[in-house]
């Protein structure tokens, strides 16, 4: 179906005064007050707040929401209220697909993630635009999302066209087509869609070109140490790649029981802290900056697609926007790639 | 729906006992029954300051009581240490994989252990002498830096009575003023007078990182085979169940594939002695 742009907006804006709906909160990623920043920041929507369905991706990972910095475990008492996050882009959908295997799966759930997953209906945005560090094409993803999505709104001009993929995406665009002014003939993706993707998609690729490798990335292994030395050099260990990556989910497990109780709290950890995997003995499997370094980019390019059957990376540039060092980890890649054992892109290709 | 994984069950500090200056042995009895295969883990926690994996350290035909034995190595352990009788910790797991019983059935079994390693050893050990006519013998080569620093003392001469087992100490020196009438040396030194046939026996290894890798390499030489040489890994786990990722070994997660692992599925993972 499709909706004109104001009209989504205007929905929206009465989801969250709870004039429609049930959703107790809508999330969304907003510009800040400040107009002159370039970052979309995602928050719970207020009345005032601008918020940035286009564009690129939010500064914040989706996980800041479903996998808090620091929330309790057990007891674990689940929270109920029906919410709608809204705007989030490709790479962050991906994530979710990602964490949704890692977190919920045949062997154990993260109760509080769970939770999250089970009351949130997602209504993901195609991406309008690419961030300088945005390649999600290089690690197999697209600037829209196409699986992951509860559901999905693709813009082009100033409509935007509605799809659904599950039933709480199904509730969603019962509730806008209830209550708005919209087109229900569309039923199939408008080729005015398709042609803005298929520019938005050229557009990262464009920008991509520059850090093209072999997709065999499990050759990462026998990339020489010199490599993972040289490019971890201006790495300082601060763990703000991985704080901010929205696949990493590494935690600390705080044992804060009262008498009677007994109470966990899980809080983000970094596998570039020094401590992260030392133990009681003091013995570190990965003592220097360089091993910690690489476990990082082996974890997310060969560990994680060998678990989840996809890449730990979705392309979104959050760690080269912050790291300190200025790394920027598709050149990283790249050139790692491009000195491991038959990891050059044209040796793939031969 | 799963249960939640980070939900502790309650267990009272029944007995404490003091092995040696580091090592000491607590008595609990949880809540409920916690039923467990030895080889396997449970994190244990103080309430307020925190969890840590430890091995029990007895029979896992025991479930309504439970020995962890535990070395003194930093915060939490200290705590450990003056737990009082009376005392709650909360408990979760078992978690991981056991030793394989099936696997020894019939066989002469070597068991080489040291230091802390004695303490998961010696749930295998009371586990296996629990079912002794399973097995054919139980050779236990045990190590420890002082004669003061060996754990179980009371248990040796009872333990060493028994028809099916050989077992011998080593320390690795003994300081002035000790008296020592077993072995000296570092333990691996006691495979000198092995006498069961290599190639078809199954050796379990548990000790120090270093231990483990020249016992496995002294292993290897006298030719017991890759698949039969046991080894349980330690690694920094806080959750136990494959998502907290500190024990991620190459591929494998020490906490869910491990902590007993052969050495034929291991012996390539990087950072495997660190
Ligand atoms: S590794 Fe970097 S680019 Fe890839 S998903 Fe994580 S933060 Fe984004
Ligand atoms: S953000 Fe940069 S400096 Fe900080 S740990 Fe990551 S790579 Fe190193």
């Amino acid at each position: 179906m499709l909706i004109q742009s104001d009209e989504l907006l205007n929905f929206l804006q009465r989801c969250r005064d709870r004039s429609l709906g049930s959703y107790r909160d809508v999330y969304c990623p907003v510009w800040p007050a400040a107009r002159d920043s370039p970052h979309a920041i995602l928050s719970p929507l207020r009345g005032t707040d601008r918020p940035a369905l286009d564009g690129h991706r939010a500064v914040d990972p989706v996980k800041l929401l479903f996998y808090r910095v620091r929330e309790r475990v057990a007891p674990f008492r689940a929270d109920l209220a029906a919410s709608l996050l809204t705007g989030i882009k490709a790479c962050d959908v991906r994530a979710l697909e990602l964490l949704d295997r890692a977190l919920v799966n045949e062997d154990f759930a993260d109760p509080a993630y769970r939770a999250w997953r089970e009351r949130t209906t997602v209504l993901s945005f195609d991406c309008t635009d690419a961030g300088p560090t945005c390649h999600c094409t290089l690690v197999g993803g697209k600037p829209f999302a196409e699986t992951g999505f509860d559901a999905n709104a693709a813009r082009f001009g100033d409509h935007y066209y509605l799809s659904a993929a599950t039933s709480k995406g199904e509730a969603l665009l019962d509730l806008v087509r209830k209550n708005s002014r919209v087109d229900t003939v569309h039923n199939t993706i408008p080729a005015a869609v398709e042609a803005r993707r298929a520019e938005m998609t050229a557009k990262v690729q464009k920008q991509s070109e520059a850090f093209a490798r072999s997709d065999a990335t499990a050759l990462l292994r026998s990339a020489p140490p010199e490599g993972w030395k040289e490019e971890s050099a201006a790495c300082v260990g601060c763990g703000a790649c991985t704080h901010i990556c929205p696949t990493c989910y590494c935690l600390i497990l705080n044992d804060e029981s009262g008498p009677g109780d007994f109470v966990k709290v899980r809080s983000y950890d970094s596998c570039q802290w020094h401590g992260y995997a030392r133990v009681a003995s003091g013995a570190s499997p990965r003592p220097r900056i360089d091993e910690r370094f690489r476990h990082r980019y082996l974890c997310k390019l060969v560990t994680m697609k060998a678990e989840f059957g996809t890449l730990g990376c979705t392309g979104c540039g959050r760690c080269t926007d912050a790291c300190p060092g200025g790394i920027d980890f598709r050149k990283a890649v790249h050139r790692l790639m491009a000195n491991a054992e038959g990891g050059r892109p044209d040796a793939a290709a031969r | 729906m799963k249960p939640n994984p980070y939900d502790a069950i309650p267990a009272v500090i029944t007995e404490t006992i003091d092995e040696t200056p580091l090592i000491r042995t607590l008595r609990l009895r949880p809540e409920r029954p916690l039923a467990f295969r030895t080889g396997q883990f449970i994190e244990l926690g103080l309430p307020g300051l925190g969890e840590a994996p430890f091995t029990p350290s007895s029979s896992h035909f025991i479930s309504d009581s439970l020995d962890v034995t535990i070395m003194k190595a930093g915060f939490l352990t200290d705590h450990i240490h003056k737990a009082k009788t009376g005392d709650k910790v909360g408990l979760r797991g078992p978690f991981g994989s056991a030793y394989p019983l099936e696997e020894f059935e019939n066989r002469d079994l070597l068991i080489l252990g040291g230091g802390c390693g004695l303490a998961p050893l010696r749930s295998l050990f009371l586990t296996l002498l629990d079912e002794v006519h399973r097995y054919k013998s139980i050779t236990f080569y045990a190590g420890a830096k002082t004669p003061q620093d060996c754990p179980y003392k009371d248990a040796f001469p009872e333990w060493r009575k028994h028809p099916k087992v050989k077992l011998v100490r080593a320390v690795d020196v003994v300081p002035p003023g000790e008296t020592w009438d077993e072995e000296v040396g570092v333990v691996t030194v006691l495979l000198a007078k092995l006498d069961i046939d290599p190639s078809s026996s199954p050796a379990v290894v548990c000790g120090p990182p270093v231990m483990m890798k020249f016992g496995t390499r002294d292993l290897l030489r006298l030719g017991f085979r890759e698949d039969r040489i046991y080894l349980s890994m330690e690694k920094k786990m806080y959750c136990g169940i494959g998502q907290c990722r500190h024990c991620l070994m190459g591929g494998y997660y020490v906490c869910k594939h491990g902590p007993v692992f052969t050495y034929a599925q291991i012996k390539n993972e990087e950072g495997l002695w660190d």
